[in-house]
């Protein structure tokens, strides 16, 4: 400020520099300019990132609704082998012998 | 040194040039955000989301039920995932070879799949419920404008089995007929629902924090008293016995007189409720459980009834008698007995119920009214009928369409003494099979009226169990003495009868078995009764010291020689006693 000041004077002077060293405006701006870009990139990194979970989160839950339904298919196969009409009809009943009921074989 | 030209501006200007011209592009921009982003808002947030904001339905799963089966449950209904085929018209180019393709893929009818496709129409549906091969071998078509959906259905592993009582889900997803339609709330659970910006895809993007997902309430699972091995068999007795009686149909229940547990519960004929769609139009009456929902006119099966609410109200005791002369005349009508009942003679409550005499019943309301049938007589016994018993009202049994009956009004009407003595031996007034099982179970278990039921226990999505507790509706239906006194008595009824039922050849002395039949007229739609048919009807317990199982038989119409009751219903009821002790552990006397 003081040095442009005597510059603009046109005059030679002594240059006053001050010990302290501040950043000016410019300076000022770029680095904010900086940090909201930084901050920017790192908030689309961890979208990116959580989104690319997401994906991952959406896999796993077609892939636990698929394990379901093929629970739910082999639960019927199970209950459609266990079913008394079947068990009825199967070989091994059709070789049983059929008994009279103790209570009523005697007159 | 010359000093340099003056410049047009200074350093200082041209900064200051620089910085308003920035700072006019800047509100330039800053102003056209604002207008994009503060005026236009709305606007374009609404048109975003109409692309990327995808809401879809999370369907909740139906509740399953199971039955009882030993000490486990078994499921009896359950969920399968089915597909739906259908097809865009205005897409397929060469219906005829598309079809063609779907035919060769899950067979079915060509020219109809063709005939579909040919419709003006977006959305036409070729064909429903494919099984997973069989969507599979649809995919593998990749036919443009041919697409599937998928559809849970109900699926019934013990095929036919309690399919009245259990009833169907259609194709909208509701509960109809039976179980399905009483606990449809209870069944269907609530859908879930997720609102989601997404990709071109549809994935969901996780990083939005405006995503909403609810999650399904999934269906209650209901576990049932039902056993499956004494449905089974009870299913298959009815069928024997209906067919022996020449019948076209007929039902049963058997009930834990201990709990108002419902333990079997049959009709015949049946239907499949997996396919429910193919019962023809005219026969839908197939899907009701007319144990439950069609009263009718009881007949002598309402004798016992008739004979425990006359001791118990003291009109009698069990050492009463009265002479019988074959005959009653009420108000100018008569009352007779059937032909086999022997005349004229001394009669005790014993004979009432075993040679089934309907002056018997009429004497005991007479008993009622200090001698005759009056106001007293109709009074006390509609109470009894009404408030012990709980005729003429819905039981509140978890089944659509439970049916109430009708008692007649003790002071409102025409021919009430008539109307009233017909009531004591079951006519003129109408009660459904689940009705008269309850109520002969709450005299011979000593009094107690506990609300039949079929739900045991309900386990809640979060997986809490809920266990329904037998309900008594009314205590002291009856006196413990009444209810032994009656038990006594239909022993005896059914040790003197049931040769004539056949399938018993030697009473079984380490069991209580007792059983009232009923032969009941048949209302006619043009006026009085049909002279040539009837119902039979079977009503009876079985038990070791106490009385474990309630049972009533119905079978409508059948055409087999001799007497309804005994002929067709007595045998059926006879087979169930059978298995009862001989393969469900009915505990013998000690």
């Amino acid at each position: 400020m003081g040095r442009q000041r005597f510059a603009a004077r046109n005059q030679n002077s002594t240059s006053f520099r001050t010990t302290e060293k501040t950043l000016g405006p410019v300076s000022n701006t770029i680095m904010l300019i900086v940090l909201a870009c930084l901050l920017g990139l790192l908030y689309l990194t961890q979208v990116t990132k959580t989104n690319a979970l997401g994906y991952q989160i959406s896999e796993m839950e077609a892939e636990h609704t698929s394990l379901k339904t093929e629970h739910d298919e082999l639960q019927v196969a199970s209950a459609r082998l266990q079913a008394l009409e079947r068990v009825k009809n199967s070989d091994i009943a059709k070789q049983l012998v059929s008994v009279a009921p103790s209570g009523t074989i005697n007159q | 040194m010359q000093p340099p030209d003056k410049l047009l501006f200074t350093p200082v200007q041209r900064v200051r040039v620089w910085y308003f011209l920035l700072l006019s592009i800047c509100a330039v921009f800053i102003v056209r955000l604002f207008y994009l982003q503060v005026i236009k808002h709305d606007y374009y947030r609404s048109a975003a989301l109409t692309s990327q904001l995808k809401q879809y339905e999370i369907p909740a799963e139906r509740g399953i039920i199971e039955v009882q089966n030993g000490k486990e449950t078994v499921p009896i209904v359950l969920n399968e995932m089915r597909y739906t085929l259908f097809a865009d018209p205005k897409i397929i180019k060469d219906p005829t070879r598309a079809a063609q393709l779907i035919h060769d893929a899950i067979g079915g009818d060509v020219d109809d799949y063709e005939e579909k496709m040919k419709l003006d129409t977006r959305y036409s549906v070729l064909a429903k419920k494919l099984t997973k091969q069989q969507n599979e071998n649809i995919s593998k078509l990749e036919i443009p404008g041919v697409l599937t959906a998928d559809a849970p259905q109900r699926t019934y592993p013990q095929g036919t089995l309690a399919a009245q009582l259990l009833g169907f889900v259609d194709d909208e997803g509701r509960g109809k007929y039976g179980l399905e339609q009483a606990l449809n709330d209870q069944l269907k659970g609530r859908n879930g629902q997720l609102k989601a910006i997404t990709d071109a895809r549809g994935v969901p993007l996780a990083a939005n924090n405006e995503n909403v997902l609810k999650e399904p309430e999934h269906g209650e699972k209901i576990i049932l008293t039902i056993d499956l091995g004494m449905q089974q068999q009870l299913e298959d007795i009815l069928k024997d016995g209906v067919e022996h009686a020449q019948s076209q149909s007929g039902g049963a229940i058997i009930m834990d007189v201990r709990t108002g547990e419902i333990k079997a519960m049959a009709n015949y004929p049946t239907y499949s409720p997996a396919e429910f769609f193919k019962v023809d139009g005219k026969d839908i009456g197939v899907f009701e459980n007319k144990v439950v929902s069609a009263p009718l006119e009881v007949g002598s099966i309402m004798k016992p009834l008739t004979t425990a609410a006359a001791l118990d109200q003291g009109a009698v005791n069990r050492n009463s008698s009265f002479f019988d002369k074959g005959y009653f005349k009420i108000d100018g009508a008569t009352i007779t007995n059937v032909e086999e009942s022997g005349g004229s003679g001394q009669r005790t409550l014993n004979d009432i119920l075993q040679q089934s005499l309907n002056t018997g019943a009429t004497w005991l309301l007479m008993q009622m009214g200090g001698g005759e049938i009056n106001e007293q007589a109709r009074t006390a016994w509609h109470d009894y009928m009404v408030n012990h018993y709980r005729l003429g009202r819905s039981t509140g049994i978890e089944q659509g369409y439970e049916g109430a009956g009708t008692i007649p009004d003790p002071n409102e009407g025409y021919g009430l003494n008539i109307q009233f003595a017909n009531s004591a031996f079951g006519q003129g007034m109408t009660a459904t099979p689940l009705q008269m099982v309850a109520a002969i179970g709450s005299v011979v278990n000593g009094g107690t009226y506990y609300r039949p039921h079929l739900v045991e226990k309900i386990i809640t999505a979060d997986g809490r169990e809920i266990i329904k507790k037998p309900e008594v509706l009314r205590s002291e239906v009856v006196s413990s003495e009444v209810g032994k006194q009656l038990k006594e008595i239909m022993e005896y009824t059914f040790g003197k009868n049931y040769r004539a039922y056949g399938g018993m050849p030697k009473l079984r002395d380490e069991f209580s078995v007792g059983g009232k039949t009923g032969t009941a007229e048949i209302p006619n739609p043009e006026g009085g009764y049909y002279t040539d048919r009837y119902n039979g009807m079977f009503m009876g317990f079985v038990g070791g010291n106490e009385v474990e199982y309630a049972i009533v038989v119905r079978v409508d119409a059948p055409k087999i020689a001799g007497y309804a009751g005994t002929k067709a219903a007595g045998p059926i009821f006879v087979s169930i006693v059978n298995t009862l002790i001989d393969n469900f552990g009915v505990t013998p006397k000690k």
